[in-house]
């Protein structure tokens, strides 16, 4: 273990690529997701999904709104867990930055986001089918609101597995929001009513708002900004 | 040194039994502050006051039947559940979290007791739930307006549902004890409960097994004829929370065999006590309530206790005898309006309610035929006032209350007067009575009964007569009120006699 | 000897409570202990210095890397080893895997090589029989030899280790001793601890931390000779001593101001820390 100093320092050797990094780390990061976790909620947001099927014979458009609503919910919360890290100690300081482990965890995420997505969506059937592009931009907006909330946890507390606080909050305000905000915002009415197109817009902002709180909590700060200069 | 070991060690053991409660209880103690002071139920313990108060400031119009507002106290609490279930769920897996499982689960007080102390820290949230259901309750029932009976058995399905959501929190923490199991459990419950076929109130035995269970329609029928199994649904509750509870309890480990043995007959006792409240609320509703609502319903006056208030005779159902003095403030009102006869005329105000289908459906009442009988319903403040000031009004024109679905002619201004001319404010209460909801162009006119029909023209003209005013149109109507009430009469004529610009169009019945 | 890490004028304050205040000092190739009670700051200046949390005020530098730049932290984190007081795991992981997932965090990307490292460090914490076994089937002294692995591995030029033996047996303790010792050699070491006897054992310098600020920075042989002629015996607890307490044999040990006559002892690292901290208990709770 003893060391010779000089032997070697890395004077003119350039650290490697981000992407060969990233590569690299794929094979260990996908083991370190809760892959069970996310499993067993994307079944039960199928299940959820499932549901106007399986309770009725004739099931109307509006179960089938509430169904792919709650099934969006359901795999977003199972998101909010994405990003628990136990060794978040022990890797405070390596040279791999905070934003891009999180990101390489999202992006190995993001096909099965998909792919569960569009079974979920094939399993309302065809003729009670919301607009699957309008119903898209809310799960999408759902889903990143919820990465964002657990970005917020990672940059803001020291707490290495913030997923389950993050998950019973995002939870808490996805249920209260329906009966708080104003019908004619539009963000949680049915297709036939007028708000629609007004409240697939206000979604497209959260989905934007969303991604922003994502970047801005991404970089690890170097400085620390008092709000009180003592 | 010697002396101390022949002292022999059996006083150290002193009623292990009693400490350990006292222990559990001092567990409870501290789990229900951390409980209280979570996040979540803070914001759903603020989100529930303030329903409370949305609730009870728009409700009933003022007029509240307590027999209803007992069933309003009950969806408000849930929000509260909600976050019960999330936080107690939570602070079961705090020490699998946070790997402390490896010190606590070998310590005095066992696992199980632990449970148990998580069990009991749901009540004082409970009891948070228990004031803000007796404050809404109570508020409505102080009301000098208040009328009917409130049900024990309903106002306690509010703070039992969210025992009951803690019970669900703590079994699915022993159960399945993964982080995302609750939240991800309480959306597809959520989600169940909302789309699964709901049978409303009465018939089906299975749908008392739901939590709250809503009623078809929103009208008021008098508590005796509700026919809902609220204590046998309430005792339901509490032994399907108990029992869910206790299996929890059980699940635990580090159980003795009395204590065991103590806790399965527990179970046992809870679930006896839910299969009694749920036989007995899938037993339907009894041929005496169903007896007495036909005979509500078709012979009232066999029920009904009648007051007289200066000429006139008001007939309620008992609950109702002290709004008879409100009704008769209308029909003085009314009265006073008129001319001839009409101003001195007993009438009898008969108030009637279509129970037959209990809550689960609405139905029509006929108009009586007798003369000078007026009918009210149930419900009052709000349109329903300027309806029973129309039905007197198409009564002390017409002669009876039938009549008003015929008449079309220039005696419909005559009643709309009369309805409307005393109010404060004649417009929203024309407004209000109008089944469009407009003050111009022709519409129905609602009352108890059937339904009368203005046409365009008599609304200008009634809109006229009510910008004049009382003090100017009041003596005309005394003065001509043969003519104002001869059948036939047209409507130019009317509007001559008041002294009011004539509608153009003759009078066109739809 | 010259100066590998430097740091001047650190200060941290968590809401109202000072965590460092002012903290000054500097290192040199070979390992350094770091002694104090608790809350004393110790944690906080070693996570200060492995760039985990930025401090309010004050610089210091690692290897000529200033880590106030983005790119310098960066630099700074390439020569950085870690191992934090209570290393949480992926405890389904082996600890191969572990201390490969660390490895290619720090940017040792070709495979080869990295397999290579991750062995050769396995190898120096004794763990190469139970490598490919799961982490939550290993022992708390395995488990702490997992994190000092994961601390080396990269062969850093800086080493911060926060109170690495606690926990141990100690045959475990002495194996750690001598693991950091044979790393100390060639690199600069920070050594948080509240045993003096890992300190006397392995440390050629010593820094006293108390209330956020740096009491002591020298060697354990003058932290020891400040207890010179100030520790003594006796059969009876002394109420003029600043510390005493009863040895196994039945006598009192003190330390402080001796009585004319008293039976003076030799002093060791503890008593002369003792004699360091007692001016600051008197200090805090004034």
């Amino acid at each position: 273990m003893t060391r010779e100093s000089g032997e070697t320092e890395q004077a003119g050797v350039q650290p490697p690529s981000t992407a060969r990094v990233l590569a690299q780390l794929t094979r260990p990061v996908l083991r370190a997701l809760p892959v069970r976790g996310l499993a067993a909620t994307a079944a039960v947001a199928l299940l959820i999904a499932a549901l106007p099927r399986l309770l009725s014979d004739e099931p109307d458009q509006w179960s089938a709104l509430i169904a792919l609503r709650a099934a969006a919910l359901t795999f977003a919360l199972g998101l909010a867990f994405v990003l628990d890290d136990p060794a978040r100690d022990l890797t405070s300081s390596v040279p791999t930055r905070r934003i891009l482990r999180t990101t390489l965890r999202v992006a190995l995420v993001a096909p099965f986001a998909a792919a569960w997505w569009t079974a979920a969506v094939l399993l309302i059937p065809s003729k009670i089918r919301p607009p699957v592009g309008d119903m898209t931009l809310e799960a999408a907006a759902a889903a990143v609101l919820s990465l964002a909330a657990a970005a917020a946890a990672l940059r803001f507390t020291a707490e290495p597995e913030p997923g389950q606080r993050v998950a019973a909050g995002f939870l808490v305000i996805a249920l209260v929001s329906p009966l708080a905000l104003p019908n004619d915002w539009g963000m949680y009415v049915s297709p036939v009513e007028k708000p629609w197109g007004v409240g697939h817009d206000h979604w497209a902002m959260v989905l934007v708002g969303a991604v922003a709180v994502w970047a801005a909590c991404g970089p690890e700060p170097v400085r620390r900004r008092r709000l009180i200069p003592t | 040194m010697s002396t101390v070991l022949t002292q022999t060690p059996a006083e150290t053991h002193t009623a292990p039994a009693r400490q350990s409660w006292q222990a559990i209880f001092a567990l409870a103690r501290f789990e229900s502050r951390k409980l209280l002071l979570r996040i979540p139920v803070l914001f759903m313990l603020a989100a529930y006051v303030a329903w409370i108060v949305w609730r009870t400031k728009s409700g009933w119009y003022g007029y509240p039947a307590l027999q209803d507002v007992d069933r309003a106290t009950q969806t408000g609490p849930l929000l509260v559940g909600f976050a019960v279930l999330l936080c107690v769920n939570q602070a079961v897996l705090r020490s699998q979290r946070h790997d402390t499982e490896r010190l606590f689960g070998v310590l005095v007080l066992e696992p199980w007791r632990r449970t148990a102390a998580h069990a009991l820290s749901i009540l004082p949230v409970t009891g948070l739930v228990v004031l803000g259901v007796a404050a809404q309750f109570g508020w409505q029932a102080v009301k000098s307006t208040a009328v009917g009976n409130g049900s024990v058995g309903e106002l306690l399905v509010g703070p039992l549902c969210v025992l009951l959501c803690g019970a669900i929190g703590l079994l699915m923490a022993r159960l399945v004890p993964k982080p995302f199991a609750i939240p991800v459990a309480a959306v597809l419950l959520l989600v169940f409960s909302v789309l699964a076929p709901v049978s409303i109130g009465g018939g089906d035995a299975t749908a008392w097994l739901t939590p709250i269970v809503g009623e078809g329609s929103s009208k008021t029928i008098p508590s005796d004829l509700i026919g809902r199994p609220a204590v046998s649904h309430a005792l339901y509750l509490t032994g399907l929370a108990l029992a869910l509870a206790l299996l929890a309890v059980l699940i635990g480990k580090g159980r003795t065999k009395t204590s065991t043995a103590v806790l399965a007959g527990s179970l046992a006792g809870a679930i006896a006590l839910g299969v009694v409240g749920g036989v007995g609320q899938a037993a339907g509703v009894s041929s005496e309530t169903v007896a007495a609502r036909t005979v509500a319903t078709l012979n009232p006056q066999k029920v009904q206790s009648c007051v007289r208030h200066g000429r006139s005779t008001y007939c309620a159902f008992p609950e109702w005898v002290p709004r008879t003095a409100t009704w008769a403030e209308v029909t003085d009102h009314v009265q006073s309006l008129a001319g001839g006869t009409a101003q001195t005329r007993k009438l009898l105000v008969q108030q009637r309610v279509e129970a037959r289908y209990g809550m689960e459906a609405d139905g029509a009442i006929e108009p009586s035929t007798t003369p000078n009988q007026v009918t009210v319903r149930t419900m009052w403040g709000g349109p329903r006032t300027p309806e029973f000031s129309a039905a007197v009004a198409s009564v002390l024109v017409l002669g009876n209350e039938k009549a008003g679905g015929d008449v079309c002619d220039g005696r419909m201004v005559t009643i709309m007067w009369l309805a409307l001319g005393w109010t404060s404010d004649p417009v929203t209460e024309l407004r209000a009575v109008r089944l469009s909801d407009t003050v111009t162009g022709s519409s129905m006119v609602l009352s108890p009964t059937n339904g009368m029909t203005m046409t365009a023209g008599q609304t200008s003209v009634v809109r006229e007569l009510l910008a004049a005013g009382p003090s100017t149109v009041t003596p005309k109507v005394k003065a001509h009120w043969a003519e104002l009430t001869a059948p036939k009469v047209t409507t130019a004529k009317v509007a001559q006699l008041l002294g009011v610009k004539a509608p153009g169009g003759a009078d066109k019945c739809e | 000897m010259t100066t590998t890490v430097s740091a001047a004028g650190l200060s941290l304050r968590y809401g109202l409570t000072t965590a460092l205040d002012d903290v000054s000092l500097r290192l040199t190739e070979g390992v350094t202990g770091l002694l104090g009670p608790n809350g004393a700051g110790k944690t906080t200046l070693l996570r200060v210095l492995a760039t985990a949390v930025p401090a309010d005020e004050g610089t210091f530098t690692v290897l000529g890397h200033d880590p106030r730049t983005p790119a310098g932290r960066q630099e700074t984190r390439r020569v950085l080893g870690y191992l934090p007081q209570t290393p949480g795991f992926h405890p389904d992981f082996s600890a191969f895997d572990f201390v490969d997932y660390v490895a290619i965090l720090k940017e040792l990307t070709d495979r080869t090589a990295r397999h290579n490292e991750v062995r050769r460090v396995l190898a120096e914490v004794d763990l190469s029989d139970v490598r490919g076994k799961r982490i939550k089937k290993l022992s708390g002294g395995m488990r702490q030899r997992v994190a000092l692995a994961a601390a080396l591995v990269g062969d850093p030029g800086f080493l911060v280790l926060d109170e690495p033996t606690v926990g141990l047996d100690p045959e475990q303790r002495m194996r750690f001793r001598e693991l950091i010792a044979r790393a100390g050699e060639g690199r600069t070491v920070l050594l948080s601890t509240h045993q003096t006897e890992d300190v006397a054992m392995l440390c050629h310098r010593v820094v006293v931390m108390a209330v956020g600020r740096v009491r002591f920075d020298g060697t354990p042989a003058e932290l020891t000779a400040r207890a010179a002629g100030r520790v003594w015996s006796s059969s009876e607890r002394d109420p003029n001593a600043k510390a005493g307490w009863r040895t196994g044999l039945g006598v009192f040990r003190n330390v402080g101001d001796p009585p004319p006559g008293a039976e003076l002892v030799e002093p060791t690292l503890e008593d002369g820390y003792l004699l360091t901290l007692d001016g600051m208990h008197a200090e805090a709770t004034a």
